[in-house]
């Protein structure tokens, strides 16, 4: 039977101060719940603002697969790989930290606030080459569909990463309706509201809630307002490795 | 009031993360963090001294964490091993806070 874990926005952790204002559906950093340490592989799904001219300084990470999704003005980022690029809405970034490197993460503007949602995803392999990809979706990603930008095998505007994950945004007209299903039978789905609001499976969702569904075969979706948009972050609910 | 603090060995192959990892665990007030850039050396303090936990870091193998597995149930069993993910400030908090209380 269909599992439904359900996170309210209110109820995520929260960090604020004078560069950063952070908001944490899992435990992160200094917020710590036992009871909200993950969704199978998806452990992090960070929803970051950050002032304007800030950002991230060069830090580490290894074993990690870090999704970055702007949400409005954009990210200047750097890496020890030698990249740097600037991802703004629209555009989706992936880390894939394996044996580790070092990055940055800024604010693209002097003066105006960035959002984006930091997510991280536990690879299914560990110590892998680190790498680094951006992509630009596009346009009809906006149209009454999910558009799916990360799965398993390259295709156009997509990016794969290590792990069976497949993530996929949309925004939608009110009272569109569109099916989810399952790509494998191990894998939840967790759906996370970034515009407007949803009914998933007879569950209403409002800016910023979050949806987590497993042990089903998919969902039906539902728009309750214009512009809507929808994130959704397929994962495998076990890992090869005690976490 | 140093006896009291979480002792930590922290093994990890690539130097300058674990540098970072190191400098986070000793900024927390409850923690004392040690370093170990290989397994021999990792095994060596393991015989020698006492740790609250393991921390296995980037580059660790499984076939190394079931070799200190193995010499922690040995010579330390009440010893956590905590695998850390990410390299960073990100999750070390929750993750040794979970392991212990596991």
């Amino acid at each position: 039977m269909t599992q439904y874990i359900c996170h309210k926005a209110e109820t995520r952790g929260h960090d604020y101060s004078d560069w950063l204002d952070s908001k944490k559906t899992f435990s992160f950093a200094d917020y710590y719940n036992p009871k909200r340490m993950s969704f199978g592989a998806l452990r992090v799904l960070n929803d970051d603002v950050l002032t304007g001219g800030s950002g991230f300084g060069t830090h580490p990470h290894d074993n990690m697969e870090i999704v970055s999704i702007p949400l409005s003005g954009s990210l200047r980022h750097e890496d020890s790989l030698g990249n740097h690029n600037v991802v703004s809405v629209g555009s989706v970034q992936v880390i894939s930290a394996g044996t580790g490197l070092f990055h940055s993460e800024y604010n693209g503007s002097p003066t105006q606030p960035a959002a984006f949602l930091q997510l991280w995803i536990y690879p299914d392999v560990l110590n892998t080459t680190p790498g680094y990809t951006a992509i630009t979706l596009p346009r009809t990603f906006r149209e009454n569909h999910l558009y799916p930008f990360i799965q398993p095998g390259n295709g156009a505007a997509t990016v794969t990463i290590r792990q069976d994950t497949w993530m996929s945004m949309g925004f939608f007209d009110n009272a569109s309706v569109t099916e989810y299903q399952m790509h494998k039978e191990d894998n939840g789905v967790y759906a996370f509201v970034i515009g407007g609001a949803f009914d998933i499976d007879g569950r209403v969702l409002q800016n910023r809630d979050g949806l987590g569904i497993y042990n089903g075969e998919g969902v039906t979706i539902r728009s309750l307002s214009d512009q809507a948009g929808l994130l959704l972050i397929e994962v495998p609910m076990s890992l090869p490795f005690a976490v | 009031m140093e006896n009291t603090k979480i002792r930590i060995l922290a093994l990890g192959y690539n130097p300058p993360i674990m540098a970072v990892v190191l400098r986070l665990i000793n900024s927390h007030d409850n923690w004392n963090g040690e370093m170990a850039s290989s397994l021999e050396e990792a095994l060596f303090k393991l015989s020698n001294h006492s740790y609250d936990v393991v921390l296995l870091c980037a580059g660790v193998s499984s076939p190394d964490e079931t070799i200190l597995k193995q010499n922690i149930s040995a010579v330390g069993p009440k010893t956590r091993l905590i695998r850390h993910f990410g390299g960073g400030s990100g999750l070390l908090e929750s993750e040794i806070r979970r392991g212990l209380q596991q």
